[in-house]
């Protein structure tokens, strides 16, 4: 959202409008949610994305739009969710749990010459709203996404669906930019794994 | 030469503008030669695109959430700030 529309919506947020409320937990949610989960887990992530909520209102008349909206309310969720729980996350960091449709791994590469051994299967559709139309690729995408581990599927979240840098999703999350960089590719493999087994098979 | 293999493990990065001005020109280099790969990218970007547009799962409870903190704003207000 461009930092004029910002300053309108913290115009009418400040004078207690409720419908700009409602326009923001629209807009906001799903991003906050996304950086709960990744710091608190599934369990968590509500209460703590309610906590942000109350501690946004209360420290809307000190936000001074030095960063975009967006990046305030992702902060103030991650101090939520930092502040909250405090035991350490770090040992499952890069766990890389089982997918559905497994991945693009070694298996497909020739041992020899690193080629690929089994080619990528040429899908049907050229554009996302062709693939979207079957809504069973949509229901088969969104269990892929619920196999992939806290961080994984929050960091691809926060990337492909909620546009972040890269740079924002380390601050936010504390991670390191390589650590982004593994979960975010591992996640892309596993997804692309079950858009082309779907593609292939017609099946989820 | 990149393999295959190589070139699959540098995607994202490559995606991502994460690469550096080597990497990436052996990256589009491999592409230039291989269908495969060029495929594999191309598809790629269109499951990003995919995950991009797919429709959120709606929110719950928007309006009670709403109202709430607009009540919750109200009440501060008066509070003096």
């Amino acid at each position: 959202m461009a930092a004029a529309d910002d300053t309108h919506l913290l115009e009418r947020l400040l004078k207690g409008e409720q419908r700009a409320y409602k326009e923001l937990v629209t807009t906001y949610q799903s991003a906050m949610r996304a950086v709960a989960y990744a710091i608190v887990g599934q369990r968590h992530a509500d209460e703590v994305v309610q906590d942000a909520w109350l501690s946004v209102v209360r420290n809307l008349a000190r936000f001074e739009g030095r960063s975009s909206l967006k990046t305030w309310l992702l902060t103030i969720t991650a101090n939520a969710a930092k502040g909250r729980y405090k035991q350490n996350r770090r040992e499952v960091l890069l766990d890389d749990l089982p997918s559905p449709h497994g991945t693009i791994g070694d298996d497909r590469f020739s041992p020899d010459d690193g080629h690929w051994a089994v080619a990528p299967y040429a899908w049907h559709q050229d554009t996302p709203e062709a693939l979207l139309t079957e809504d069973e690729l949509r229901k088969c995408l969104e269990h892929t996404l619920l196999s992939l581990s806290e961080l994984q599927s929050s960091v691809l979240v926060l990337r492909e669906r909620q546009g972040l840098e890269l740079e924002e999703i380390c601050n936010l999350l504390t991670l390191s930019l390589s650590n982004v960089r593994v979960l975010l590719h591992r996640a892309r493999l596993k997804v692309f794994a079950t858009v082309e087994h779907f593609e292939e098979t017609g099946e989820c | 030469m990149l393999t295959c293999k190589e070139q699959v493990a540098r995607s994202s990065d490559y995606l991502d503008g994460q690469l550096t001005f080597r990497e990436r020109l052996l990256v589009r280099h491999h592409l230039m030669f291989c269908p495969n790969c060029r495929r594999f990218i191309r598809q790629m970007r269109l499951m990003q695109a995919t995950l991009k547009i797919m429709p959120d799962e709606p929110v719950e409870g928007v309006e009670a959430l709403a109202q709430r903190l607009a009540e919750e704003r109200l009440k501060d207000h008066k509070g003096g700030d």
